[in-house]
């Protein structure tokens, strides 16, 4: 797993959650998905299966649980895609 | 990487360890058994489970692929439970003692709950953790049930185990908190297993996410043997080529009574999917019908409604859901296009509209209470609006072109049980008038486990259960028109409005019993939260920082969105004791934002 890798996993976190949410609000690593874009369970879980489809791994539900940021989500998603 | 495949995989060594661990050669347990099937009318649970270890049907659990991940025969369930039955004697717990495990789809959460019945304990299902940045309150909301129940021991498999050891930290009565891996490494004691008996208590449901008043339903052997029986005899009329498919969640009621002890009362077999795994592939549930022919199937109108959202075309022509003959709708209002959308979906499938099957229950009453007539699909009636508003009265519309309301029939009452309609005062109404759902028969709970003060509120006088729901009766059948503003339903989860309120009291700008939260629907039935918080803040910052922090709370705590309106002191309507009324609140509410249609008959106040 590289550097290009994660990028691309960011890359394609902002692009879904710019096109999930319709909002404004400029979508950046630091973005609070739940008190920014305010992004609730359905568009979660389409977001889940996209990340699943494109990058052909399973995300366990319990590590959703301390996630707030987009890039907490790309890191874990890095973990566990570098894990497989 | 998650540990949950691998831990799936792990009962399948003890199940078929004379094969070679190969998922290829894994069977499913087969529809058809070799044993004459009963139909319920057993006296407990543990004596339906020693019929049916006698037979070869049992439970299968398949992955987000689709594919058999593990197989759990009644057979071996009855041995596995046995086995941990006597190993949890090693604990020295008195009979009736509660036991807390957070209920995953796995075959380890049902050799638990059954080893507790075998070893005379109280189990209860905790539910996972579903909600981005979650992990706080889930871990206050477990606190909240052990505490509640008093449970002397707790398990969670290894995803949810750092969970639940933080939530017992401070759980006084916990005596012990594990895996069922760790669990298995004790010794099993040799004592012999005693039976249970009808008036003991089976299992707690806990109906309600609050951190401070937890309500676990206590549910007699004899009310869920007696749930049971309705159901699988008149609500479904399971035969001996039934087979199920379900998604629901073990923790919920209409997954663990409807699904898991139904399937083995009757000794059919069931195929599982994860809840997740449904949620972001609905179209796996249909697969799991069409390619094993299951017959029996239910879920809350939301999930046909991701059913219909989610698939394309191609998935249609590779299913076949002419088998399914019993499509069990219910746990939360029932409108009638989301089954007419579904049913057009998927004609082309093969799907029967006759298949639809709108049933009204509750935890309270064990699960379920009506079932409409099986295999005659869904029936609803449609109402002149204006009558029902102004005379709390369902009229059948005569004329064309009148304001209409369209409500479904759920049916009549399971055998033994009545239903009555009552007014503000307890009267009993007559047909087609709308009023408070009330409920009388054997499968009634006998309370809210150490709640006196809430099973007072829900059990009236004579052991008459008031359900919180609004409805009327005709010619014999239940109509349910809505739910009373004490419970909010987005996206198919039951929210309790105090639950919402409680977590912004929480927070120190908010004084107690300044907080009123409700729902209000948009035209198409989308349901949002709104949360009015009296508030003395006057700096906007600090505004602000209230709002986002109470959106961020609800979202953490419920996994929906909600929108805070700030207003002045003593914005919020009274009732004479003093105490809030949310029907008011949202009357208030509708006429400040201008909301039109909102005012509705649906609500009748708070109970």
């Amino acid at each position: 797993m590289t550097e290009s890798n994660y990028d691309e996993i960011m890359q394609l976190l902002c692009d879904r959650l710019s096109s999930l949410t319709n909002s404004d609000t400029q979508i950046t690593p630091e973005t609070n998905m739940i008190s920014q874009l305010s992004i609730d369970s359905i568009k979660l879980l389409n977001l889940i299966m996209e990340i699943e489809d494109t990058f052909d791994v399973s995300i366990p539900i319990n590590a959703l649980t301390d996630i707030h940021t987009v890039r907490e989500l790309a890191d874990l998603v890095h973990k566990i895609k570098s894990a497989s | 990487m998650s540990s949950t495949i691998t831990k799936l995989n792990a009962p399948l060594t003890q199940a078929f360890d004379f094969q070679p661990s190969s998922e290829l050669q894994l069977t499913p347990t087969p529809t058809l058994n070799t044993l004459t099937q009963q139909l319920a009318g057993f006296d407990t649970l543990t004596s339906a489970l020693e019929y049916a270890a006698n037979g070869i049907t049992g439970y299968n659990f398949y992955d987000a692929k689709g594919n058999l991940r593990s197989v759990l025969p009644y057979s071996i369930l009855r041995q596995n439970a046995r086995i941990l039955a006597q190993r949890l004697f090693g604990f020295g717990l008195l009979r009736g003692s509660r036991v807390a495990i957070i209920a995953d789809t796995s075959p380890e959460f049902v050799e638990l709950f059954f080893a507790c019945r075998y070893a005379g304990l109280v189990p209860f299902a905790m539910p996972i953790p579903v909600n981005l940045g979650s992990h706080a309150i889930y871990v206050q909301q477990l606190r909240g049930m052990l505490e509640s129940s008093q449970a002397s021991i707790a398990l969670a498999n290894m995803d949810y185990i750092n969970f639940l050891e933080e939530a017992a930290e401070e759980a006084t009565c916990i005596q012990w908190v594990g895996t069922p891996e760790k669990l298995s490494g004790f010794p099993a004691i040799n004592v012999e297993l005693e039976p249970n008996y009808p008036d003991e208590t089976a299992y707690l449901q806990f109906t309600s996410g609050s951190t401070r008043t937890p309500r676990g339903v206590v549910i007699t052997e004899r009310a869920l043997m007696c749930n049971l029986q309705g159901i699988v005899c008149n609500g479904l009329e399971i035969k001996p080529d039934d087979r199920s498919a379900s998604w629901l969640p073990f923790y919920h009621d209409m997954g663990l009574v409807g699904l898991v002890l139904a399937p083995m009362v009757t000794q059919i077999s069931v195929d599982y999917l994860a809840t997740r795994d449904f949620a972001i592939r609905p179209l796996q549930w249909l697969r799991l019908i069409s390619r094993n022919r299951c017959t029996v199937a239910f879920s809350q109108p939301f999930g046909l409604k991701l059913c219909t959202l989610r698939v394309r075309e191609s998935d249609l022509k590779e299913l076949d859901l002419g088998c399914w003959r019993a499509a069990g709708i219910g746990a939360e209002m029932i409108r009638p296009e989301t089954l007419r959308n579904f049913a057009e979906k998927f004609a082309s499938a093969g799907f029967d509209e006759n298949a639809f099957l709108p049933c009204y229950g509750l935890a309270e009453s064990t699960l379920a209470v009506t079932f409409s007539k099986i295999g005659k699909g869904c029936k609803s009636i449609q109402v002149d609006s204006k009558t029902l508003i102004d005379k709390r009265m369902a009229v059948r519309l005569q004329a064309e072109g009148r304001k209409q309301n369209e409500f479904v029939n759920c049916g009549r009452p399971l055998p033994g049980h009545t239903v009555k309609i009552v007014d503000e005062d307890g009267q009993q109404l007559s047909e087609m008038m709308v009023g408070s759902v009330l409920v009388h028969g054997d499968s009634v709970m006998k309370g809210y486990y150490n709640n006196p003060e809430e099973t007072n509120k829900a059990l009236k006088s004579g052991n008459w259960l008031d359900t919180g729901d609004i409805g009327f009766l005709f010619e014999g059948d239940l109509f349910i028109t809505g739910r009373r503003t004490d419970v909010i339903i987005v996206n198919g989860r039951n929210i309790r409005a105090q639950d919402i309120e409680e977590l912004a009291e929480q927070q120190p700008e908010v004084r107690s019993r300044e907080a009123s939260a409700f729902g209000v629907n948009d035209e198409d039935g989308t349901t949002t939260i709104v949360l009015v918080i009296e508030c003395r803040l006057t700096s906007v910052t600090e505004r602000q920082s209230l709002t986002t922090r109470l959106q961020q709370l609800v979202y953490m705590a419920f996994g929906v969105n909600c929108v805070v309106e700030l207003v002045p002191p003593h914005t919020l309507p009274r009732t004479s004791s003093g105490k809030l009324s949310r029907f008011a609140a949202r009357q208030g509410y509708i006429q400040r934002t201008n909301l039109a249609g909102q005012m509705t008959f649906v609500e009748s106040g708070d109970r």
